[in-house]
């Protein structure tokens, strides 16, 4: 029989507990690098085609021999869809919070608060349900293009940067607001200029997650943007974007379409990695640079 | 919401225990001055050279007090920064100890002058100086009792039987004085009977202006805010109309 | 109420909601002294000064009875941007702007409220760095952060920020009691030149300050003014007995 003491038994569950957390996390990144893996694996012969980033994507082709060719279109589409929902997210998103936070004394400002807080949780296909019911049908000029397709997008990130916004601005020490109007400095330039700066790196981070999320989205798009193989030639038209690209050819019967699709995946993948790399860096050197911490 | 600060709890507050502490000594120092007052002025006025030096021997004791009570006012002041009445104590007990020990010293001399002999002068030169002890010892004991007992309108009454010391001081004076042109065998000593009449004129006034400090730590008011203003003039001056404390100016306020 | 006073309240009554932090206070300042508002915790010193320069209105759900004048003018009759201008605060904890260097600290008053010259600017940012008594310490790194600072130099950053908008009065919230006690030597001496040219009002709650550098304190308790004079006299002969109970220590 063995003879536990306590020492031993509080090492032993501390040894089991570190053991578990160790499974946790590798259950948890099993699905991300799988799906890297086998993005690589099905993908990654095609990234290495030069064309890959500028050539149309490939009609149906049965042949053995069909080309792969590129992406480009879709590249381009999703920027473009991006900076139009990034152009209406971020101004409104900011000012909303800032009025939430700011002026709480009014009950609008917690409405609003409440309400971003509720619709992170959509689902992005009601959103993009949403802008088909308000816009799509009702202005058949631009029913199908980038326009609808970045307000799809947008208010999948308002809601986002709202929150982030008002949560980096709560931060914000009441000293430094105080410390403002005791100098004469009128309320809102105050907070625009002051407050809204210190809670910048917040602000930043927020926009980047919003910026993730969106471009990683294919269901709103589905029926606002359309979808499209052609170089964009005007806002007004039909669009592609990356994630409609992969939806589409993903379920595609044709094998180079497939192989597309999962070429795609692949540059997704790594470009949403790059991107949060690159910008959490330059937020952390933003936010040494200001604030010391 | 917070209980009234002012009411009584029955426990010390503050600094109470040390003021009180540091009155205590003062009152004690003054008794013992008080004593070597009145055994001084004993021995003198019996020619009792033993009992004379009894009063010198204890002379040494008054400086004690008077020390160990100023270093206590000064450590209570440095220490602990008092402000309002606890400041004025122990600033006043500082002023307060000087004048007892004046008083102690006024006892001393007396002792110090005391010859052999039977009692020096007439009758009523004796009873005239008696009863000026009487009064004097009196009024040293009322301002121990004002200030021991925070009474400060014991203290203001002080400055009123200053003015029968005066009074007594004079009449001793004019009837020395007489004595001393008489020229007796008796001159030396009924000299000396000139200091002692002084002597307990001074007493009396340091006993007043102990009753001063005190109504100034009691009550913060100053001399000037309670006591009518005299306008003093030289005895040779002095007509028998111009009777001693006459209010020739009203109290101010 | 004196003849020669800067800014003075008239029955001037605070609330923070339905309740009120001060009842009826008439207090004048005169110009170009110091004077200081004493009392235990709770009792309206902060309350009071912060609705000197409406601050006290910041916060929501407040109110104020009665009139706070200043130069001869009602400051709940002109605009509240304007009257902060005229008179400043320091506050309790230093609370230089973090995201800004030392000299765009001290300008931010002037950045913000016009568009002064570069060389105007400059100008200002020396004066009011002097006349902290800061300028010697950090004339080399005018540009560092002003988190950089101590927190003694914090807090002088702080009255040189308030400074350089030139106001007319100095309000100063407790502005030593987060400091050392060689910081606050360095504060209190910059106070006690500041009169010269400036209406000093400064809460403590540290008697010995009080006596320190100022020429008149008055003592404030539950909201109201129970005693006012010349600093020397409250503290050796205070008129009331509430007053003498609490600076003798014998409060409870």
């Amino acid at each position: 029989m063995i003879h536990f003491d306590r020492h031993a038994r509080r090492k032993l569950l501390s040894h089991t507990i570190a053991v578990l957390s160790g499974l946790a996390v590798i259950a948890v990144l099993y699905p991300l690098v799988s799906i890297v893996y086998e993005a690589f694996v099905l993908g990654g012969g095609v990234l290495f085609q030069a064309q890959f980033f500028t050539a149309v994507p490939p009609n149906a082709c049965s042949a053995l021999s069909c080309q792969t060719v590129g992406i480009g279109p879709d590249i381009v589409g999703t920027l473009i869809l991006i900076g139009i929902a990034s152009g209406i997210s971020v101004p409104v998103g900011v000012l909303a919070a800032i009025f939430a936070s700011e002026y709480r004394a009014r009950g609008l400002g917690r409405a609003i608060s409440f309400t971003a807080d509720v619709l992170t949780g959509v689902p992005s296909i009601i959103m993009g349900a949403f802008i088909y019911g308000y816009f799509v049908i009702y202005y058949p000029t631009i029913a199908y293009s980038a326009y609808t397709g970045g307000l799809a997008l947008s208010a999948i990130m308002t809601p986002i940067v709202v929150r982030t916004t008002e949560e980096g601005l709560r931060v914000v020490p009441n000293s430094v607001r105080e410390a403002a109007l005791a100098l004469g400095i009128t309320k809102w330039k105050a907070t625009l200029r002051i407050v809204l700066i210190a809670a910048l790196p917040a602000v930043a981070t927020g926009v980047l997650l919003a910026i993730m999320r969106a471009a990683g989205e294919a269901a709103p798009l589905l029926f606002t943007a359309l979808g499209s193989n052609l170089y964009p030639t005007g806002l007004g038209h039909p669009i592609g974007a990356l994630p409609l690209l992969i939806y589409f050819f993903a379920l595609s019967p044709y094998s180079n379409q497939v192989k597309v699709a999962w070429g795609a995946t692949l540059f997704l993948l790594l470009l949403i990695l790059i991107v949060n790399i690159v910008s959490r860096l330059l937020i952390h050197r933003m936010a040494v640079r200001m604030g010391g911490t | 919401m917070n209980a009234d600060p002012l009411a009584d709890t029955g426990r010390p507050r503050g600094y109470d225990l040390e003021i009180r502490q540091l009155k205590t000594r003062a009152v004690a120092m003054g008794e013992w001055a008080l004593g070597m007052v009145h055994d001084g002025w004993r021995a003198f006025s019996a020619g009792d050279l033993s009992a004379a030096q009894a009063v010198l021997d204890r002379g040494a004791e008054l400086d004690r007090l008077d020390e160990d009570i100023e270093h206590a006012a000064i450590a209570f002041l440095v220490l602990r920064q008092p402000t309002a009445g606890d400041l004025r104590t122990a600033a006043g007990l500082l002023k307060i100890t000087t004048h007892l020990d004046r008083v102690g010293r006024l006892g001393f001399d007396m002792a110090r002058i005391t010859t052999a002999g039977p009692p020096a002068g007439p009758v009523e030169l004796r009873e005239l100086l008696e009863r000026m002890d009487s009064v004097v010892e009196s009024m040293v004991h009322q301002c121990l009792e004002a200030l021991g007992h925070d009474r400060a309108d014991l203290a203001r009454e002080l400055f009123r039987r200053d003015d029968e010391v005066d009074q007594l001081h004079r009449e001793a004076n004019r009837i020395i004085l007489r004595e001393l042109r008489a020229k007796t065998s008796d001159t030396p000593r009924v000299a000396d009977t000139l200091l002692v009449a002084r002597h307990f004129e001074r007493i009396a006034d340091n006993a007043c202006k102990v009753g001063e400090k005190t109504v100034y730590a009691l009550t913060g008011q100053r001399r000037s805010e309670y006591l009518p203003r005299h306008r003093y003039i030289p005895y040779a001056l002095e007509t028998p109309t111009t009777a001693p404390g006459t209010t020739e100016h009203p109290p101010p306020g | 109420m004196l003849g020669g006073d800067k800014i003075r309240t008239e029955h001037l009554t605070a609330y923070y909601g339905p309740k009120p932090a001060i009842s009826d206070v008439t207090l004048g300042f005169a110009e170009h002294a110091v004077s200081a508002i004493i009392g235990p915790s709770g009792c309206g010193k902060s309350t009071l000064i912060r609705c000197l320069n409406r601050m006290h209105e910041t916060v929501p759900r407040t109110r104020v009875e009665g009139q706070v004048v200043l130069d001869g003018e009602d400051i709940y009759q002109l605009d509240p941007v304007r009257v902060r201008r005229r008179v400043g605060m320091v506050f309790q904890k230093p609370n230089p702007f973090v995201t800004m260097s030392i000299y765009n600290n001290v300008s931010a008053a002037l950045r913000f409220n016009g568009r002064p010259s570069r060389e105007e600017t400059d100008r200002q940012v020396v004066r009011s760095l002097q006349q902290a008594a800061l300028w010697d310490e950090v004339k080399d790194r005018i540009d560092a952060p002003a988190v950089s600072l101590s927190g003694g130099q914090q807090q002088r950053l702080c009255i040189a920020r308030a400074l350089a908008a030139e106001p007319e009065v100095l309000l100063m919230d407790e502005p030593c009691s987060a400091l050392d006690p060689i910081a606050t030597a360095k504060i209190e001496e910059l106070i006690k030149k500041l009169k010269e040219e400036y209406t000093v009002i400064i809460v403590t709650h540290n008697m010995q300050q009080a006596a320190r550098v100022a020429d008149n304190t008055a003592f404030m308790y539950i909201g109201k003014l129970i005693e006012f004079g010349p600093t020397e006299d409250l503290f050796e002969r205070p008129k009331e007995s509430l007053t003498e109970a609490y600076i003798t220590g014998r409060f409870g």
